[in-house]
């Protein structure tokens, strides 16, 4: 019902349509603050333009994106989510259009290494990815690290981990001294995805679950390094690593027991910086984690992609907005409210959790060793990966079983 | 009012009383008929909600039945009738049966609080019992309050408890219906059957099922009826509590209608499921009206 009603809501915001120089952005509530200051900044550098912005939670967002955009009327510019669900399908039926032109005339490609953009790259029919033409693109990064309580590993006598095996020997401690290793928020399903692209990350070479990713029908997924990292999961399921209790804790509740003492480790994504950092001080650290032969590795890509509209009466000044996200004065507004910009920002981080944070984005950024998410891979993935990892979780599955469940979801 | 209309030779129809049927109708045709036909098309074809429909003919409808998620899903909505169904109504027959007997002062007022859960909204029902279910929860506090850590766990995490304490949360919500519907129908029973089996020297038991239980038949179809439907089609209080896990441990049907228009871009296959789930439910409704139809 709620649902119902915030698409009649939207629809009926996006009925009072458009005038040229009028922009209307449908994005996810997550943004909500930081594009409210983007829209108050652009508004004032081109007068006469006016931004009307829409916001839907996660849920509602990625369950009617696609329709909205299929509409004979949609909003000039909107998030879409990486992977074959919704960018692929809305470049397979036209509905976004390809960024080239304005990339080129604004020289959005030189902000960013070789190759990071990759995610945003899709072949014109939108059956590859990957590679080919650049259908989106965001200014912030989203990396998953780890999250640590300071006070606890001092206490236990222990110091950030330099390799995946000093990282299992803190969870080791951590649990013979009686404290919780690692907070994690299992019922919810996702949560436990992130925590398999760091274990995963620390055995498998980037380049090739990234490949995986791109084009899993053709990738292998069983591989002997991916096993290790399956076995190495499971280990650290049975071990009580995760508690006892993890499946039955959401993703808010994990973080607010983490937040409130409970929980040695935190494996999450960078998005909660802010959070973490009003709710623990100076009392929390974060690192990339560090992999079983030195380096380091994670989960992560960037945040959700703008596309413009295949329908869009003005996708130049909408392209125009998407410049204005990219500019240092978007990127040191995101670093104001403790997220972490995909390009260097101008100013300092606000507190040292964001200094350390960033630090560890850098290091990943630096050793090409983000690995997305492994639910990208295929519309049917989030549902096997979040079920499959629950069940190695809870010992209810193997790893060998894990590995055949997805290698059999890769081909689907 | 004129009594003209009700003497109304019956085989001469008045048709401008149909125009009122009209307003009705155009409700229903557009929000029910339609969006009904427009599924059942929709199930023989290959369909991502945007693109062009591919007719598939029952392609979908064979790789349901052999999908193993979904017939497992299936099992599952069998096991929550026990809770959304046998468990209320035989609950409920108790509490009518007490409540005829026993008078308590205040009668009303614990019929209200027992009826409450009925109102409120799944969502509501589905976040409170989330927190009672909770690893540091009530329900476990209570349990240690006991000293029964033991027993204590993360309910709605647990492979093998998820699905009976899903459950659980259908019967406190349904009991105050099947309740209310059996007080309603015992006070319908003429008195002089209860005075009769009292001269017949029965005793509270031998009354309930000889007086109280078969004059309240109308009753349970109704009740099994509408309860069974609610087991099948129930889609809010597993996707508030579990979300069909952990792993598939409570996975149902509508669960995997949701998943494969929403996530999974398979609008057909969505509709095909949904096309099946609708025939189970009209099977099992079937079933239940020819077994207690009434043989006067």
């Amino acid at each position: 019902m709620k649902k119902i009603f915030l698409i009649i809501t939207a629809m009926l915001a996006f009925s009072f349509a458009s005038k040229a120089d009028n922009l209307r952005i449908l994005a996810e509530a997550g943004d909500e603050a930081t594009l409210t200051a983007a829209i108050a900044q652009f508004e004032e550098a081109n007068p006469g333009v006016t931004v009307e912005a829409s916001y839907l939670g996660w849920d509602d967002f990625m369950s009617t994106i696609k329709l909205k955009m299929a509409d004979n009327n949609p909003p000039d510019l909107a998030h879409g989510n990486q992977g074959f669900t919704v960018d692929g399908t809305l470049i397979q039926n036209g509905l976004v259009i390809s960024l080239e032109k304005y990339a080129d005339a604004y020289g959005w490609k030189n902000l960013f290494a070789d190759g990071a953009l990759a995610e945003f790259m899709w072949s014109d029919d939108g059956t590859t990815w990957g590679s080919g033409n650049l259908y989106g693109i965001s200014p912030v990064a989203e990396d998953v690290i780890v999250y640590y309580n300071k006070d606890k590993l001092t206490s236990l006598g222990l110091s950030v981990p330099s390799n995946f095996a000093e990282f299992e020997n803190a969870l080791q401690v951590s649990k013979d001294a009686g404290e919780l290793p690692i907070a994690l928020g299992g019922a919810d399903g996702w949560p436990i995805i992130h925590v398999w692209g760091l274990v995963e990350g620390a055995f498998v070479d980037p380049n090739q679950t990234r490949s995986w990713i791109f084009n899993a029908k053709n990738t292998d997924f069983i591989t002997d390094d991916r096993m290790k990292a399956a076995e190495k999961l499971a280990d650290m399921a049975s071990a009580g690593y995760f508690g006892s209790d993890s499946l039955g804790i959401g993703y808010d509740d994990a973080n607010a027991m983490f937040m409130n003492g409970q929980g040695v480790f935190n494996l999450t994504g960078t998005w909660m910086t802010a959070d973490f950092n009003s709710g623990m001080g100076d009392n929390v650290g974060a690192f990339a984690m560090p992999r079983a032969s030195g380096g380091v590795a994670g989960g992560g890509s960037f945040a959700l992609p703008w596309h413009i509209s295949s329908k869009s009466a003005n996708p130049a000044l909408a392209a125009k907005f998407i410049n204005h996200l990219l500019s240092n004065e978007f990127i040191d507004d995101l670093m104001g409210v403790g997220r972490v910009p995909a390009q260097s920002p101008t100013i300092d981080p606000t507190s040292n959790l964001q200094a350390e944070v960033i630090a560890a984005s850098n290091a990943l950024v630096g050793a090409n060793a983000k690995t997305f998410y492994t639910d990208w891979a295929t519309p049917g993935m989030y549902d096997t990966v979040t079920q499959e990892l629950q069940k190695v979780i809870g010992g209810a599955a193997s790893a060998q079983e894990f590995m055949d469940a997805m290698a059999a979801e890769s081909v689907n | 009012m004129s009594t003209k209309y009700i003497y109304r030779p019956q085989n001469k129809i008045d048709y401008s009383s149909y125009l009122y049927l009209i307003p009705a109708f155009i409700f229903y045709l557009v929000f029910v008929f339609f969006p009904l036909a427009d599924t059942f098309y929709n199930s023989f074809t290959e369909w991502n909600g945007i693109s062009e429909k591919k007719w598939v003919g029952l392609e979908q409808y064979a790789k349901n039945i052999q999908n193993k998620k979904i017939t497992s899903s299936i099992k599952h909505s069998f096991i929550l009738i026990i809770f959304y169904s046998i468990l209320p109504i035989i609950i409920g027959l108790l509490i009518a049966g007490l409540m005829i007997r026993v008078k308590v002062h205040g009668m009303s007022t614990y019929r209200a609080i027992l009826f409450l859960p009925q109102i409120l909204s799944m969502i509501v029902v589905g976040i409170a019992w989330r927190w009672i279910y909770a690893p540091k929860g009530p329900l476990n506090s209570g349990l240690d309050f006991f000293g029964l850590e033991e027993v204590s766990r993360a309910w709605l995490g647990s492979f093998d408890y998820a699905l009976p304490f899903v459950g659980l949360i259908g019967t406190w919500v349904m009991f105050g219906f099947t309740m209310i519907l059996f007080i309603a129908g015992v006070q319908k029973i003429p008195t002089e059957l209860y005075d009769a089996a009292k001269v017949d020297g029965a005793g509270a038991i031998s009354e309930f099922f000889n007086v109280t239980l078969p004059n309240l038949k109308g009753e349970i179809v109704v009740a099994l009826v509408f309860t069974v439907t609610l087991a099948l089609r129930n889609f809010d209080l597993i996707y508030i509590t579990t979300g069909g896990g952990p792993g598939t441990s409570t996975m149902i049907p509508s669960m995997f209608i949701y998943k494969k228009a929403f996530q999974m871009n398979q609008v057909g296959s969505a509709s095909s499921l949904g096309i099946m789930l609708t025939l189970l439910i009209f099977t099992l409704v079937s079933i239940i009206l020819l077994i207690f139809k009434d043989k006067k």
